[in-house]
């Protein structure tokens, strides 16, 4: 039973493609494409697919949990209809001491007491850092997108943003940080959440177990736009994950084609270099998200949109409309081909 | 029952009623003497009423209208989550919705409402003809008005506060730097001021204005929640107010409490916030269960089963519910060994909260149970809150809150602790109490569709939710991708919230239908046993006819003829012979009679009073200063005048014959007088305040390597320590000048009084001096930001202070205070007690700790 | 009778047991977050905060164990059985007493709850 109602509450979506990573593809379309396809798609951010270990862990209490809940539940709603049903008559002073005492008072202590045990327990592991060694990821909150700053043992820190990879199997520290408001990191399907708190350094540690691409969230209130403030994280095997983040750590590859070439142009002429860094660029902004391998990524606005031209114009040229609040200003006062061709020259950085 | 009955009247024998009824004509006149001095102003007079029947009934209406407006956002918001990538509402309307959602529906709804029906029927339930300090009531309830207004209003005008209810900075401070903001916290600190002024009216209420023979063991259970939910907000509601203020400095000044870069810290702000904020839940969900507790018995057709248990639940859960406020914080990196402690007292709560509910059931089984609506919504209620409360302990163990916190799993928990907990209770109470502020019974039939309309919509809406967030969709969002699983969950939870809202519709229908041609209700319709249910049909404004002795829990059923007695007053005050309102003052214990305390009657003052005291809040709002602060001196002068002509007026004879042999003074000073327990109460909440702050000095004490830092350099030792002597001394001259008063020596009072004046004004400038001369700047960093806070909420208290010995002064030389009736320098002298307190504490932290840390 | 004579203590008494939790409570969460903050540091050992907090457990469960047995002496005043309901000063004096032993044992749960964290954490993460 318990494994139907865990199935139905995953999304009902067939066993095969549970483990698998190939759902990049479809899942790299957020927006309209995937609006048609049923819940069953779900996986992605869902605390109930873990791909890691301290989210099974979750969620095996979780399911422990609920299966007690159910029971002490029926227990109580039984015990009060057989109350409400009963005759006085059969009302004594032993009933009275088991209903009180008995169901109400030394049963929920002894419950309790197992439980709590059990909680305290497994708490010291989720909150001790991962061995020294690990893989270092930095990421801070901004509003309303994540930067990421990889700290590999030797060589410069590599400033992304959007977009953490992950080697399967090995565990990460994750140093969280804002200089700005309070934000909450938290990739459901790899483990529980934690706050960024601008003046404090808090930590998390993950071990993901599965590859595939899962989807990050902002878990506190962080101002207008704090529903769109999310990340991708792919979970690759580790030559796969090498591969992506020496890659990430080059510069960017100039332009090869005339439109990508004019695009770059207007890029640096209107000022964006002032917020966004390219490297390899004039451009070394550091108030907005790094751009150097924005072609690269899977999405675009931290999460919320597909990263393809249409919906990088979109955003070049009415930010606001797509992102709430954003700062970056729209730069609708630009001709829709220097817009086009800003859309496809950050699309080629690959 | 009966045979304990027997038991005790062969022990010792209470006041008997009288054996025979007074002649009908004297019933007659004495009646209409009541009717007379109790009845309602008519016309546009009828808003200075201050009798508890009718601001109850204001206090009640208006929080129900704030629960609607709220219920309306809320739909609004459901409209928008409907479908992934919506637009009906904007992200900015969007978060000022559930941040007014939020609000409303605790600090105007809630909490208010929970006054509201204490406030209706307290008095009721105790005998007693009005709650002890009506026109304090009054003041509370247009407070609440009018700071309610202005905080709905703002919504209407996309001015309303946006950083969510918890109103965490920076967000709050820094980033959202419109009005909103300023709107919460001031107008929430100013309705908040007056929910501690009904707390303190509730506990000495239940504490002091007893009906004679109703001892501890016999009071209603309603009344031991109210008890432990008024203290509650006496611990719980001081801190918020010291954060709001801090905040409210932050954003008008710049002193940076909250602010990294200055080296604040914004965890401060969580602990404050949640330190009331915890407590909170009890404070509401507490006295609706108490109606539960009142419900159940009476439609079971017997006693409460476990007393004693059931006050163990409201008292331990009083105390356990204070050690909780880190669960809200579990995923702020705090050490794993506190994450831990305050995961144990969560699991450690859930125990009294459950006992409660086992006695509630083993009622049901000792009676033959009857069906009604209100036992339906109890039952309903039932079934909702014990889901709730399993949720609860499940998020009170740390690593399944790491996944669950923030999420919309919380958002279905908390709906179900606080819809099955409060709004289920709360639809009881209406079905059940209803006949005694209209004289008639509520629909049957309409009230059985509204529990099934609103307990299935209810589970549709919030149920989905707890899937929906383990689907990983966050808290506070405007809108949600389409392809994380969550349309289906969230389309069912907007169907359902429709379902709930109608069913909240039919009884909101069936509370405003007219009833004209449905006869009056019989009296007691529900066959109740207790005290409030001896009223006539339709209620008369004096309350009890006459007040009666006690001897058991449910005298309605256990005391023979009470109704003919009451009725015909055989018992205590029958009769308004002076043409004054007047009850009962009792002692705490045993409730034995020792005053007949006045009570004021109508007047606009308190209405005058809570507008201009609003007006320094509204106006303080838009830093308007000058004219804010002329409102606050109107307010001060309003405030003495109040007390001048309305409070601890000379008798026109010393004692008063009360009925059944009993003659009681009708003036007294000191620990028997409600008025010296009121300063006392009010003065904890006050000190509660204060220790918040010197919490958040120690607060920064733990963070920072160095505080203060060096070498930036202190307030030094001097100018504190010759401040807070002088303050001490000036406490003592009042100590003296109390002594001096009461042993006639009119001299000695006036010297004493006058140099105590002198001497706390000077200990204030000493004070001050300490941190102005060391050129102690507020904006640059948090330490000297704390001194100042600590050193100004001292002299503001000696600035009060000084006023209250200007009073006294005043008084005795107009005559009104002489050495027998003392009452002012009496109380005056409590509240210096609690001043030289805090001067002592401020002096010992900003002086003395630096010397030894 | 003058043992069931109103005074104000017997209704104090009720919250003492509940009063040392919530010192306890406060004792060990203000030594946890002080120690690891000011002394230890991120990872420092907790083994003083563990014996304060064995330490101060005994001394609240010894004062709650004192204060439940008057609960219970009063409790059991005289030869009444439950429910003390009877509009006697014997009758409240016993409820006052058997509230109060009810309390103790709440609070007693709630402090070995509370110090069972001494068993699970051995650093400050």
């Amino acid at each position: 039973m318990t494994h139907h109602l865990r199935e139905l509450c995953r999304g009902i979506e067939p066993p095969s493609q549970r483990d698998s990573g190939a759902k990049r593809a479809e899942v790299a379309l957020p927006g309209s494409a995937v609006a048609l396809l049923p819940d069953g798609h779900s996986r992605i951010q869902s605390a109930l697919n873990p791909a890691g270990v301290e989210a099974a862990g979750i969620e095996n209490l979780f399911w422990w949990m609920v299966a007690g809940t159910t029971v002490v539940w029926l227990g109580v709603m039984a015990l009060t209809w057989h109350s409400v049903r009963t005759h006085p008559e059969s009302f004594n002073r032993r009933r009275e001491a088991f209903i009180i005492v008995g169901c109400g008072a030394i049963l929920p202590t002894v419950v309790l007491s197992i439980l709590l045990v059990f909680g305290l327990s497994a708490l010291p592991g989720l909150v001790a850092p991962a061995p020294s060694g690990s893989l270092k990821v930095v990421v801070s909150g901004e509003m309303w997108w994540w930067r990421v700053r990889y700290e590999p043992a030797e060589g410069q820190p590599i400033i992304l943003a959007n977009e953490i990879h992950l080697p399967v199997g090995e565990p990460v520290q994750f140093l969280l940080e804002s200089d700005n408001v309070i934000h909450s990191f938290w990739i459901p399907s790899l483990a529980g959440k934690m706050d960024l708190i601008p003046g404090r350094t808090t930590r998390l540690a993950v071990t993901p177990t599965k590859t595939g691409l899962f989807r990050g969230v902002c878990a506190e209130y962080c101002g207008t736009s704090h529903a769109l403030m999310k990340f991708d994280v792919v979970v690759e095997e580790k030559e796969e994950f090498n591969r992506w983040l020496a890659h990430q750590a080059t510069p960017a590859a100039p332009p090869d084609n005339p439109l990508a070439q004019r695009g770059e142009k207007q890029f640096l002429a209107n000022g964006c270099g002032a917020c966004h860094t390219v490297r390899g660029t004039n451009a070394a902004g550091v108030v907005g998200p790094d751009l150097t391998h924005l072609g690269s990524r899977l999405s675009i606005a931290a999460a919320s949109w597909p990263n393809d031209s249409a919906h990088l114009r979109r955003w070049i040229a009415d930010s606001d409309k797509i992102k709430p609040g954003a700062y970056m200003p729209k730069f609708d006062m630009l001709r829709s081909d220097d817009v086009n061709a800003m859309a496809v020259y950050l699309k080629g950085l690959k | 029952m009966s045979e304990h009955r027997e038991a005790h009247e062969a022990g010792k024998r209470d006041a008997q009623p009288l054996a025979e009824a007074p002649p009908k004509e004297v019933q007659r006149a004495q009646e209409e003497r009541l009717l007379k001095i109790w009845e309602t102003p008519g016309g546009w007079r009828y808003w200075s009423s201050v009798n508890n029947s009718d601001i109850g009934v204001w206090y009640t209406a208006t929080a129900f209208v704030f629960f609607l407006f709220a219920g309306v956002l809320a739909l609004l918001m459901r409209i928008q989550l409907a479908v992934p990538d919506n637009d009906f509402l904007s992200a900015e309307v969007y978060n000022q919705a559930f941040t007014v959602h939020g609000s409303v529906m605790m600090f105007l709804f809630a909490i208010p409402i929970f006054e509201a029906i204490a406030v209706l029927l307290l008095p009721q339930m105790l005998g007693a003809r009005d709650l002890p300090f009506p026109r304090l009531s009054a003041f509370g309830f247009w407070c609440y008005l009018l700071g309610g207004i202005f905080l709905c209003g703002a919504i209407f005008f996309d001015a309303a506060p946006r950083g969510g209810w918890f109103m965490y900075p920076p967000l709050t401070s820094k980033y959202q730097t419109d009005i909103g903001a300023d709107i919460w916290l001031l107008g929430f600190s100013f309705i908040e001021v007056a929910a501690i002024a009904a707390a303190v009216e509730m506990i000495v209420g239940t504490l002091k204005c007893r009906p004679p023979g109703m001892r501890i063991n016999l009071i209603p259970l309603y009344a031991w929640y109210v008890l432990v939910a008024a203290s509650m907000m006496l611990f719980a509601f001081p801190p918020l107010i010291t954060g709001s203020m801090l905040l409210e400095i932050e954003r008008a000044f710049g002193w940076p409490f909250f602010d990294p870069a200055g080296g604040g810290d914004p965890l401060l702000w969580q602990h404050l916030f949640w330190l009331f904020g915890h407590p909170e839940v009890y404070v509401v969900f507490l006295p609706s269960v108490a109606l539960i507790a009142m419900i159940v018995p009476t439609f079971s057709r017997t006693p409460i089963v476990g007393y004693g248990w059931v006050v163990l639940s409201a008292v331990g859960t009083g105390f356990l519910s204070f050690g909780l406020w880190v669960h809200h914080m579990f995923t702020t990196g705090l050490p794993g060994i506190s994450l831990g402690l305050f995961s144990a007292a969560s699991q450690a709560v859930a125990i009294p909260t459950g006992v409660q509910i086992f006695c509630f059931i083993a009622t049901l089984a000792a009676g033959r149970v009857v069906r009604s609506v209100p036992m339906l919504f109890a039952l309903g209620s039932l079934m909702i809150f014990v889901l709730g409360g399993l949720t609860g302990v499940m998020v009170a163990l740390v690593p399944f809150d790491f996944q669950a916190h923030d999420s919309f799993f919380i958002v279905g928990h908390l709906h179900y602790v606080m819809i099955g907990g409060v709004i289920f209770p709360m639809l009881a109470g209406l079905y059940y109490f209803y006949p005694l502020f209209d004289g008639k019974k509520l629909s049957d039939r309409l009230g059985k569709i509204a529990f099934w309309l609103t307990f299935i919509g209810f589970n549709i809406t919030f149920m989905p939710m707890h899937l929906a967030g383990l689907r990983g969709m966050p808290r506070r969002v405007f809108t949600y991708p389409a392809d994380a699983g969550l349309n289906t969950l969230n389309l069912i939870s907007t169907v359902g919230a429709f379902i709930l809202a109608a069913g909240i519709a039919v009884v909101v229908w069936d509370v405003i239908r007219l009833k004209q041609k449905q006869p009056y209700s019989e009296m007691n319709p529900w066959g109740a046993g207790t005290l409030e249910w001896l009223q006539e049909m339709p209620g008369k404004p004096w309350g009890m006819r006459s007040i009666p002795e006690i001897d058991s829990c449910y005298p309605l059923w256990d005391q023979p003829n009470l109704q003919r007695d009451v009725d015909e007053g055989r018992f205590y005050l029958p009769d308004a012979e002076e043409g004054l309102r007047e009850t009962l003052v009792t002692s705490v214990i045993d409730a034995v009679p020792q005053q007949c305390a006045r009570l004021p009657g109508s007047s606009f003052i308190p209405m005058i009073a809570a507008f201009s005291l609003g007006g320094f809040f509204i106006l303080g709002t838009y830093h308007w200063w000058w004219p804010a602060v002329s409102s606050l001196l109107l307010a001060v002068a309003v405030f003495c005048y109040w007390l001048w002509t309305g409070t601890a007026r000379t008798p026109e004879k010393d004692e008063k014959y009360v009925g059944l042999g009993l003659t009681l003074p009708i003036y007294v000073s000191g620990p028997a007088s409600i008025s010296w327990w009121s300063v006392f109460i009010t003065m904890l909440a006050d000190l509660t305040a204060f220790i918040s702050l010197v919490f958040g000095y120690f607060f920064f004490w733990t963070i920072h390597d160095d505080f203060p830092p060096q070498p930036s350099p202190g307030p030094g030792v001097f100018w504190p320590t010759l401040g807070g002597g002088m303050l001490l001394a000036a406490w003592a001259l009042t100590v003296f000048a109390r002594r001096w008063n009461r042993s006639g020596n009119s001299a000695a009072f006036y010297t004493g009084l006058l140099t105590s004046i002198v001497l706390a004004a000077a200990g204030s400038a000493a004070l001050v001096a300490g941190p102005w001369l060391t050129g102690l700047d507020p904006k640059s960093h948090v330490y000297p930001a704390t001194v100042w806070v600590l050193v100004l909420w001292t002299v503001c208290h000696v600035a009060v202070g000084i006023i209250m010995q200007l009073y006294c002064l005043a008084r005795k030389l107009a005559g009104q205070m002489t050495a027998r009736r003392d009452v002012e320098i009496v109380n005056v002298t409590l509240y210096w007690h609690f001043t030289a307190l805090t001067a002592g504490i401020t002096v010992a932290v900003i002086a003395g700790f630096p010397l030894v840390d | 009778m003058s043992q069931t004579a109103e005074q104000h203590q017997s209704l104090w008494l009720l919250t003492a047991s509940p009063s040392i939790w919530a010192a306890h409570f406060v004792l060990c969460y203000a030594s946890a977050a002080i120690w690891c903050e000011k002394f230890a540091g991120l990872g420092g050992s907790l083994t003083a905060v563990r014996l304060a907090i064995v330490v101060y457990s005994v001394v609240a469960l010894t004062g709650i164990g004192i204060v439940g047995w008057i609960g219970c002496g009063r409790h059991r005043f005289g030869d009444a059985e439950l429910p003390h309901n009877a509009d006697t000063p014997e009758d409240r004096h016993r409820f006052l007493g058997f509230a109060t032993l009810l309390l103790s044992a709440l609070s007693g749960v709630a402090v070995l709850f509370v110090s069972l964290v001494a068993l699970f954490f051995g650093e400050c993460y």
